[in-house]
């Protein structure tokens, strides 16, 4: 603690219990805010909290505020009003930043977290009977409150213990780094991604109608299913029709698993359709979509979730998450605009920039890097363009996206379709070309190994399972600190962007989307493009990564063209003149408490 | 158009950055524990050391079915001349930077005189630039091709060439007639 203790003259442990609905803003039901140093403890009701125009305890410069997964207690803020504190340690993001890569035998949550250190903490089944109170919804009896209060202060000390468990393993500045985009991700949570409300209330309406016949209007063309089955044989014959080579199991039996047939539809485009389809049917809930009163999908970021330390936001609730032709239902309200700005080629560049490897600094550099890689890997001459050799092009961009995957050579020939040694040939040239960078690849597998961990420009840190060595995955370790540094990149983009004002939408992998007045929009895409290429210079040692911009102004939809065909195939359905009899409507959503 | 805001951070984030430079940061060397002999294939672009230093005339048995190459112990030869044969051993490596022994047999038979003089060319060429060859079966020797792209040079191991024949052959030295190699070839294993 003496480091904490040295540069901060007040540190609050806080902790809120709070309901909310999917896709809502959260209803605050309490606070508890305890001081370390001088152990006073504010214990305020509902009622309490509102009549405070600014939280109730120091928030400047000179105070640390000490939360677990604070972006619960930060949407209580910005619902009361309050401002953000200055200073944040957030002890579920160093709990995972500590054991992350570890099997963790009660998770990551708080009594997980007191669990591991050996602390003395409630009991799970105490904890789960004062969530159901608060689930229940008040009025609360006299008694009930202080109940609720009582587990509410529980957390507090929780705190207080784990804090000093492992205060000594936390980099103070990079625990406030990561405590920073707790704020931000709190704000982009409240901001929510905006619906066209309209369109959703009749996908809602007519699920089940659309389900059944959208199987017929995009089947129409394929002749696969029997009814709502999909028939293997049927899809064989079809791609033998179509030359399509397809995977297959040992059993000899085509290989039908999610992961390949997503893989495939990005090969080839006629498949696209049946995945979408395919995912429409076997995952899509539309209720479990997380869209408030208000038009606005709001879902829990998850933030630090993932080994990378990329937020792993529920594929069910988030509209980035379920079938792509979803998407479709973003759209921006009357006199707004939205913009989708991504990174170009995110990957290559952090892995050209973090190995230093110059050769592939130049392929990134020159705009096209797959191409590049194939002159300097000498397939093409140096004047080739795009246009010029299209097919090998492809080849060399399958290369180098199977190298970012972590593929082998038989996961490459399959994305090819190609035999395998035409595979294993391009893998070999990229080891040629880019040996700067497998060298420094090895040397990040070597160190993992014998150090026991890795880490990212900013800390974010993979350990090795000590006891269970077998199972490391060697790719997953070479394929870390590109991707973790891409998670940073974005963390540190979305604190620039909230910090200045953009109102961030939502950050996908290694994209924003962000949304303005449609007078202001072309602004806040600049200042967006600035954050991320200031973001990527601070971290790459100056190297500069390029976005790419997808703009949509009211009336337009936001369209990713990969479910295009889906989406105009839904929408021409629900048009047509004969409208459906059965309505089945979205049952109604339950109150939930999240602590 | 609107002022492009400054991007303040709370403190210098350059106090938090850590290096990836895990080459530099890594106490891990790779040690080099095998280096094939052999005659590199048809895929491979190889160079060849050019130090006199790094290269050797000496004599070795070739098992062929098990493609294992033995060093033979130099009192041993004249009792072994039919079994043995030969050959100069060059220091060579590939793209890939495998480091491994090039294996020539020197010229007996006036009618392999092609293949090894080809060999030899290459190994020539090899010397100062990247090259690969190929069995050219209907006029009995190889095509050597140059890589005709701007390769860099290779990084050759800081080993002695003792240390390379050491590694090569550490449980392939034939050191006496009761050696296994000899005894399978005789038939008695």
């Amino acid at each position: 603690m003496q480091e904490l203790k040295s540069q901060f003259k007040q540190i609050w442990f806080v902790d809120f219990e709070f309901s909310v609905k999917p896709g809502e803003f959260p209803v605050p039901i309490c606070m508890v805010a305890e001081e370390y140093y001088s152990r006073k403890r504010l214990s305020l009701w509902s009622d309490q909290l509102k009549a405070c125009e600014q939280a109730p305890f120091d928030t400047g410069k000179d105070s640390l505020f000490v939360a677990y997964y604070s972006i619960a207690e930060f949407s209580c803020f910005l619902q009361l009003g309050w401002s953000l504190p200055e200073n944040v340690i957030d002890l579920f993001v160093e709990f995972r930043n500590q054991t992350n890569g570890l099997t963790l035998p009660l998770g990551n949550s708080l009594l997980g977290a007191l669990s591991y250190f050996g602390v003395d903490s409630m009991e799970a089944l105490e904890k789960e009977q004062m969530r159901d109170l608060a689930i229940r919804g008040g009025p609360w009896t006299a008694e009930e409150k202080i109940s609720l209060l009582k587990y509410c202060a529980k957390d507090v000390e929780a705190l207080r213990k784990l804090i000093i468990r492992f205060s000594k393993k936390i980099h103070t500045l990079s625990a406030l780094n990561r405590g920073r985009y707790m704020k931000a991700a709190s704000v982009i949570e409240c901001n929510g991604v905006p619906i066209d409300g309209e369109m959703f209330k009749k996908f809602s309406l007519n699920w089940s109608y659309l389900q059944e016949n959208i199987i017929k209007e995009i089947d129409a063309e394929y002749g696969i299913f029997d009814g709502k089955t999909f028939k293997t044989d049927r899809w064989k014959k079809w791609l033998i029709e179509q030359k399509i080579s397809w995977p297959e199991l040992p059993s000899g039996t085509l290989d039908m698993r999610e992961e390949t047939f997503r893989e495939m539809s990005k090969k080839d485009k006629k498949i696209a359709p049946i995945y979408e389809l395919r995912a429409t049917l076997a995952q899509m809930r539309l209720s479990d979509l997380a869209v408030g009163q208000d038009g606005r999908n709001r879902a829990s970021l998850s933030t630090f979730r993932s080994k990378t330390g990329r937020n792993q936001p529920s594929s069910k609730s988030f509209i980035f998450g379920p079938a792509v032709w979803l998407r479709g239902l973003i759209k921006p309200k009357e006199g707004f605009g939205i913009a989708y700005i991504d990174w170009t080629q995110q990957e290559v560049g952090i892995a050209a920039a973090l190995s230093n490897d110059e050769r592939m600094k130049s392929a990134y550099s020159s705009g096209d890097c797959y191409l590049t890689f194939a002159k300097q890997a000498g397939a093409v001459p140096w004047n080739a363009t795009k246009a010029s050799h299209p097919h090998i092009r492809e080849q060399f961009k399958a290369c180098v996206l199977a190298v970012q995957y972590g593929m082998g050579q038989d996961s490459l020939a399959l994305r090819l379709g190609q035999p395998v040694s035409k595979a294993r040939e391009l893998l070999r040239l990229h080891q040629e070309v880019y040996k700067k960078f497998w060298s420094w690849s090895d040397a990040a597998l070597n160190f993992y190994l014998s150090e026991g961990h890795i880490k990212t420009p900013y800390g974010w840190t993979l350990h090795l399972p000590r006891l269970s060595y077998n199972k490391v995955n060697p790719r997953s370790v070479r394929n870390f600190p590109i991707q973790a540094t891409g998670a940073e990149l974005l963390r540190l983009a979305c604190c620039y962007c909230v910090e200045n004002g953009i109102r961030v939408c939502a950050p996908v992998h290694d994209a924003l989307l962000i949304e303005a007045k449609l007078e202001d929009l072309d602004d806040a895409v600049l200042t967006t493009q600035n954050a991320m290429s200031v973001a990527g210079e601070k971290i790459l040692e100056g190297f500069k990564l390029r976005t790419d911009v997808k703009i949509f102004r009211y009336p337009e939809r936001y369209m990713d063209e990969r479910g295009s065909v889906m989406w105009e195939t839904m929408v021409g359905l629900l048009d047509k003149p004969n409208p459906p009899t059965a309505y089945v409507p979205i049952p109604p959503m339950e109150q939930y408490l999240a602590v | 158009m609107t002022e492009t805001p400054q991007f303040k951070d709370q403190f210098d984030l350059a106090r938090i950055k850590l290096s990836t430079d895990y080459e530099g940061l890594e106490s891990v060397k790779k040690l080099i524990t095998v280096v094939p002999v052999k005659k590199p294939n048809a895929q491979e672009f190889v160079r060849v050391h050019p130090s006199p230093e790094m290269r050797l005339q000496t004599t070795t048995l070739i098992l062929k079915d098990e493609g294992e190459t033995y060093l033979v112990e130099k009192d041993l030869w004249p009792e072994l001349l039919a079994e043995t044969a030969p050959v100069c051993l060059y220091t060579a490596i590939n793209r890939q930077g495998v480091l491994f022994l090039w294996c020539v047999k020197m010229p007996i038979k006036t009618n392999k005189q092609n293949w090894t003089k080809s060999t030899l060319d290459a190994i020539g060429a090899a010397q100062k630039g990247w090259i690969r060859m190929q069995a050219n079966m209907s006029g009995g020797y190889y095509d050597i091709y140059k890589a005709s792209g701007n390769l860099p040079e290779p990084e050759w191991p800081e080993l002695t060439f003792q240390e390379i024949i050491r590694i090569a052959f550490r449980d392939r030295f034939i050191d006496s007639l009761d050696h296994p190699a000899l005894k399978q070839l005789r038939g008695e294993v």
